[in-house]
């Protein structure tokens, strides 16, 4: 009975850590775009939160870099189980044009597991919400 | 003032700063300098002559040597001075007593050609990753990176 409103809450209302992991910005400024009240992700219980300790969905954007990547895995390891990532855009799927470059390490799957892949350079809001609803459909 | 009368007074004035000027282009003043020249030169074109902004600072691998690029800006014109410092030793002064903006520029020399500038404020590195390994540059012609092999999630 807790167990299954444990589940309900959390897919009712999982909490994001918005990490950039080496991104140009665009892809942050579009998530904060989907965050506000155009688009309006919180209408899925989505919120925004500041630190990891407090996250059930890191949102990465963009190439691990080099110097980036020791961090990003403290990062990961702060965030209470079940832990999900998302790799938001391009660069955060393959490294893009900065995969192979000697500063960072490719894509975020090199370095943590990703349960999401969310296409575009930059991503649209839309594509944004459709990855997470996505997302949370299978955590059903 | 135009280029040709800056040209003139580098020529001139300036004579015992420099080794060579030349007009490469409308606007634009290439001079080469000696290790030495190099401060009286931004300092004089500074003062002087109202070259006010250092647009950037660049580096060439020449092969045998380095060359490095000052790009001074004034509203009239471009001035690049240039100076050749040995691959073997290569050793370029400071300039951050004129211009204290090129300490990054200078920081940046250091971490991608691997010179070593003297005199300079503050020599930690700049750019490359906290584990960068020591004696790696990455922008000599003759640095060869080794990609590590990429994971594929699920093994395929």
């Amino acid at each position: 009975m807790i167990e299954r409103l444990v589940h309900w809450s959390r897919v009712k209302s999982p909490w994001v850590l918005h990490l950039n992991t080496g991104a140009c910005n665009a892809c942050d400024i579009e998530i904060l775009a989907a965050l506000m009240p155009r688009f309006d992700l919180e209408r899925f219980g989505i919120l925004l939160k500041g630190t990891p300790r407090h996250a059930d969905v890191i949102v990465c954007t963009g190439p691990i870099t080099r110097q980036n990547r020791d961090r990003v895995v403290r990062i990961y390891e702060q965030v209470p189980d079940p832990k999900f990532v998302v790799a938001v855009g391009a660069c955060a799927m393959s490294g893009c044009v900065y995969r192979g470059s000697y500063n960072t390490c490719g894509s975020i799957d090199q370095v943590l597991p990703v349960n999401a892949y969310i296409p575009g350079c930059p991503i649209r809001p839309d594509a944004l919400i459709d990855g997470v609803v996505k997302l949370l459909n299978s955590l059903k | 003032m135009n280029t040709e009368t800056i040209l003139d007074k580098i020529l001139g004035e300036a004579k015992d700063k420099i080794q060579e000027a030349t007009l490469a282009a409308p606007r634009r003043i290439q001079v080469k300098v000696g290790r030495e020249q190099l401060n009286a030169l931004l300092s004089y074109l500074k003062e002087q002559l109202g070259f006010t902004h250092l647009g950037t600072v660049s580096g060439v691998d020449l092969g045998e040597n380095f060359e490095v690029v000052y790009h001074m800006s004034s509203a009239a014109a471009t001035v690049n001075v240039r100076i050749l410092t040995p691959r073997s030793d290569p050793r370029i002064p400071s300039v951050c007593g004129v211009i204290p903006g090129a300490i990054l520029y200078e920081r940046e020399l250091q971490d991608m050609f691997g010179m070593v500038v003297e005199n300079l404020p503050d020599p930690r590195p700049l750019l490359l990753a906290d584990d960068w390994p020591a004696g790696e540059y990455p922008l000599r012609k003759d640095w060869q990176y080794d990609r590590p092999a990429e994971v594929i999630p699920g093994g395929k």
